[in-house]
């Protein structure tokens, strides 16, 4: 796998978490709310990495009546995945700012 | 919701999809549930996810491509890839049930020929005498080859799924297939030596026995 494909799986891995702490969500709105982040990630993307995350027991899915009707499968956090996003923010807050720093052009070494 | 009626759902679902929309997730549907050493359970949950989702975005004039991308086959792959394995005690159980199926088909079917034979044709006694060494022996290699046989059906059909095979050439190769696979058992039938004490056999044995196996079967199919 490319440094590429990896290092964006990590980092949507992280994203989802952090959409479904905020709130539960199934499938379609989660893929909504990650575009409405301005995350263009192509929908069907979601599901591998919820397959995942599941597996490794961050989330639970339950099927639940959804208002607009029919059975849908949400998601919660759980509290490995509560701790999983909290090392999440914990590295991005440690890469965000050097890595900010290195990229921008005006600064000099 | 249970593991049948997510399936029922899913064919009820599917005939709102538009036509193009359809093709696509049932390719993707079918060479799914062929990966057979998945727990059901997970993947009918993820297929109903993926159909859903689907049914969604198509109101929001959204396509397949559009959701799951140019590479269904790719796409699959990935989701198969992210899926829990069936737990032991389940394949053991599906075995068990296959075999104890396959044999009361054989020991049925063998009935029903002979006895068709016997009436209709004039050929054959109802009661014949057979090597127990020599039966038991066939029946030990039959069991994995026709396994082996279903795996490669298997293997074959996840392979056709996403091209458009020319329905001549499928048919063909079914033919050939199905040819082959019978062959191979006559192949083992004929050059089995004869061993083991000969005992008389009746016909009717073998309708007992593969009903005996068929109940069993079906008792073994509810307990999963």
């Amino acid at each position: 796998m490319s440094l590429r494909t990896q290092l964006l799986k990590g980092i949507l891995e992280g994203c989802i978490l952090a959409v479904i702490e905020k709130q539960v969500v199934y499938g379609y709105e989660l893929s909504l709310k990650l575009q409405h982040f301005g995350l263009e990630v192509s929908e069907g993307s979601i599901y591998p990495v919820l397959l995942r995350l599941q597996k490794e027991n961050l989330i639970k899915g339950k099927m639940k009546k959804s208002p607009s009707g029919p059975n849908r499968k949400y998601y919660y956090l759980t509290d490995e995945g509560q701790e999983a996003l909290e090392d999440f923010r914990h590295n991005w807050e440690w890469v965000k700012q050097p890595v900010d720093q290195l990229l921008d052009r005006r600064d000099n070494l | 919701m249970n593991t049948k009626e997510l399936i029922k759902a899913n064919n009820d679902k599917r005939k709102l999809l538009t036509k193009e929309t359809q093709k696509y997730y049932e390719d993707m549907l079918i060479y799914i549930r062929l990966s057979y050493d998945k727990s059901e359970h997970e993947t009918e949950e993820i297929l109903t996810e993926m159909l859903d989702h689907l049914l969604e975005a198509q109101e929001d004039g959204k396509t397949a491509v559009d959701v799951f991308g140019e590479n269904p086959k790719q796409y699959a792959d990935d989701i198969i890839g992210e899926l829990p394995k069936i737990v032991t005690k389940k394949r053991i159980k599906y075995m068990g049930m296959g075999i104890l199926y396959f044999l009361a088909a054989l020991a049925i079917l063998s009935a029903l020929f002979n006895v068709v034979e016997h009436y209709l044709l004039d050929l054959n006694e109802l009661t014949y005498k057979i090597y127990l060494g020599t039966q038991i022996a066939n029946l030990m290699i039959a069991i994995p080859i026709a396994f082996l046989q279903l795996i490669v059906i298997l293997h074959y059909l996840r392979w056709e799924t996403f091209k458009n095979i020319n329905k001549v050439l499928a048919f063909f190769i079914y033919w050939i297939f199905g040819l082959t696979s019978i062959g191979l058992f006559f192949v083992i039938i004929y050059f089995m030596p004869s061993f083991g004490p000969l005992i008389e056999w009746n016909v009717w044995f073998n309708l007992i026995i593969g009903v005996v196996l068929y109940v069993l079967a079906r008792s073994v199919k509810s307990f999963i």
